[in-house]
């Protein structure tokens, strides 16, 4: 079974964990273990049943009512596979919500409607980085609805609100789905509530199973092979590398880049076994009819009627963890990269979505940021070519942020 | 419990894997002979053309199974394996976190000092325990074996490795998306041998093996691959439900994995 993987998004304190549990005990996944398990840690911490216990499993994450690292669940719905990613909503554990973000293709926005909580900076920033990251399907959950006495215009409100957004930041806001929930008492997650008898869509796992199905990844079909080492095989090596596009055939002939090598491939291993061609997906083991000399780590495999020019200027969209002040490098293709310059032009609110002066305080923001290199890289605007187009940002040791590439600059 | 696609589980162990090989210099993997680690040590011949290209080191106790020496022995010579067996001392009344804590920690560091292995091929799965899902495919440990589990490092798309602490070590996940049952459908596709205490005999068989000690088995009378599968795509029983050191008392996992433990 493929498994669609789904991040959680959303302010601390929305819901999160609370729906993940829920969704693991109303489609029948929990086992009754587990959900005995985290009745006795509510009642031993003097609270109410916490759904959310069947998740969190470090002491400090039960006992501070908090989500600290990412985990995930799998849950079986109408035979299609869903992995649900729950991501902390703290802004100082925004690494970690990246790190879990990134690996899913679709996103549930928790927004709360209880009168206190509402769309918050935090929200809009997880929408905002889930559009960088190339999410391009949400379903926003507009969840206490219990505190809201499950109000009609509650629920439009903030509809609105978030649909501006999206909007300002140039998500398609056909692909948003909203669904007025409640993750604790289970309104709307796999049995239409009738305490929202005002509201004619899907239940919360049915959107999910229709956002999924006959989801296709575009792509232009061209060959390319991130490079990712060599292997020995005898006296001789064969490089290695993850094909990303497009296929490989024996005989082919292909140039690497930045080397700018021409080549023709000998042979081809996928999985330990030798084949005629290898396709997207496949990590292959390649022997050419002269051996390439040097690590071409980081290099790309491209056809040999394609040329990407190396390039030593990118302009991207750099969302900080930090305001750095510092030098800072990328990792792209596997490969640490210094950035002779980092120039920054405007700077974006990520919680309101505005335009700000350069100066602007960068943490927790994103900004378009012109990068020159002393070295040539391989690198393709994030629209065409999600792997070839994202990096993410260190200052020396630390990491800083993840970025995406616009254009090579030539 | 969910049968993922095993192409795309495959193919993300064989980049790990290959990582781990072109990130560091010293590759070691822990081998208890049990199921996953052995499917782990399946995955490094596909990705390295039929050879396991880094040492295997069993942490033995001198307490497991008669069976298990003996697939150890068969294995090692039949995979060509450069096997380490990594003494530790057990003390008759030693049982759960005192033993798997001191005693296979103590053991571990020492060969990975003696060694001076950079990163340690662990063959942990997500689906195990909660702890374990809160991992990342690479892991740095610091040189006292600890896990900062509260500040683990950005893991974004395939970009496994942080900046490491030289004096530390990293683990390295390569099967940390697998699913239990996964394991047992890789086993059953590339006839992978496995020990023989996975089958039910009279009536029990180990779901999960550890040592004689702290291990017991389940009910059931699989005796097959196929209908340890079929027993799996339905269970609602946790996997590990067998092994002492989880039960002990709450958060044990937590505590025994921050403090070094597989």
């Amino acid at each position: 079974m493929l498994i669609n993987r789904i991040t959680l998004l959303g302010h601390k304190d929305h819901g999160k964990s609370t729906l993940i549990g829920n969704l693991l005990i109303q489609t029948g996944t929990a086992s009754e273990q587990r959900i005995n398990d985290a009745k006795k840690t509510s009642q031993k911490l003097g609270r109410k049943f916490e759904p959310g216990f069947i998740l969190d499993s470090f002491e400090e994450e039960r006992e501070g009512g908090l989500t600290i690292d990412t985990t995930r669940v799998q849950i079986n719905y109408k035979d299609i596979g869903f992995e649900f990613i729950d991501v902390p909503g703290h802004e100082e554990l925004i690494k970690n919500m990246m790190s879990g973000a990134s690996y899913a293709k679709f996103a549930i926005l928790l927004v709360s409607a209880k009168s206190d909580e509402g769309i918050r900076p935090q929200t809009k920033r997880h929408l905002f980085l889930a559009k960088m990251m190339g999410i391009n399907k949400i379903i926003i959950a507009v969840n206490k609805m219990d505190y809201a006495n499950y109000r009609k215009d509650v629920f439009d409100n903030m509809r609105n609100e978030i649909e501006t957004f999206l909007h300002k930041i140039g998500f398609d806001k056909k692909q948003a789905y909203f669904i007025p929930i409640s993750a604790y008492n289970a309104d709307n997650l796999v049995k239409i509530s009738k305490k929202t008898p005002w509201y004619k869509g899907s239940t919360l796992m049915d959107a999910m199973k229709n956002a999924v199905v006959g989801e296709e990844e575009e792509t232009d079909g061209k060959l390319r092979i991130i490079v990712q080492g060599v292997l020995p095989s005898g006296k001789k090596t064969m490089t290695t590398g993850k094909i990303i596009s497009g296929t490989i055939k024996a005989g082919e002939k292909v140039s690497i880049v930045p080397a700018n090598i021409t080549a023709k491939t000998k042979e081809i291993f996928v999985k330990g076994k030798k084949q005629k061609a290898a396709r997207k997906g496949e990590n292959v083991a390649l022997t050419f009819d002269k051996e390439p000399k040097g690590s071409l780590r980081g290099s790309v495999i491209y056809g040999a009627t394609v040329s990407v020019r190396p390039t030593k200027r990118v302009s991207s969209i750099i969302f900080f963890t930090k305001n750095v002040v510092k030098p800072i490098s990328i990792k792209i293709n596997g490969n640490e990269i210094a950035c002779d310059e980092a120039k920054i032009k405007d700077v974006i609110d990520t919680g309101t979505g505005s335009k700000m002066k350069s100066s602007y305080d960068k943490t927790l923001n994103a900004a378009d940021v012109e990068l020159k290199f002393s070295k040539a890289i391989i690198a393709e605007p994030f629209e065409i070519s999600a792997e070839l187009g994202r990096f993410v940002v260190y200052q020396g040791k630390e990491f800083v942020g993840l970025g995406i590439v616009k254009g090579c600059i030539t | 419990m969910i049968q993922q696609d095993l192409k795309e589980l495959e193919e993300r162990s064989i980049y790990i894997i290959r990582e781990a090989t072109t990130k560091f210099d010293k590759v070691a993997a822990l081998w208890s002979m049990g199921k996953d680690s052995t499917t782990m040590l399946a995955l490094a011949r596909k990705a390295f053309l039929g050879k396991v290209p880094f040492p295997v080191i069993h942490i033995d106790n001198n307490i497991d199974f008669p069976e298990t020496y003996k697939f150890r022995q068969d294995l090692a010579k039949k995979w060509k394996l450069d096997l380490i067996v990594a003494e530790s001392e057990i003390k008759p009344e030693m049982s759960g976190f005192a033993c798997c804590g001191e005693n296979k920690t103590v053991a571990l560091k020492k060969v990975m000092k003696d060694y001076g292995f950079d990163a340690l091929i662990v063959s942990i799965r997500r689906d195990e325990h909660g702890i374990r899902a809160k991992e990342r495919y690479m892991s740095p440990r610091d040189k006292e074996f600890k896990w900062n589990f509260k500040d683990q490092p950005a893991e974004i798309w395939d970009d496994y490795s942080s900046k490491l602490d030289a004096k530390g070590h990293v683990r390295i996940h390569p099967l940390l998306d697998w699913n239990e049952v996964d394991i047992w459908n890789f086993i059953k596709k590339e006839k992978v041998p496995i020990n023989p205490l996975y089958y039910s005999r009279n009536g029990l068989r180990y779901r999960s093996l550890g040592c004689t000690h702290c291990t017991i088995p389940i009910r059931s009378n699989a005796k097959t691959i196929d209908a340890i599968i079929g027993e799996l795509a339905v269970t609602k029983v946790e996997e590990r439900s067998g092994r002492e050191q989880d039960k002990e008392k709450a958060y044990v996992m937590q505590k025994l994995r921050a403090l070094g433990y597989m």
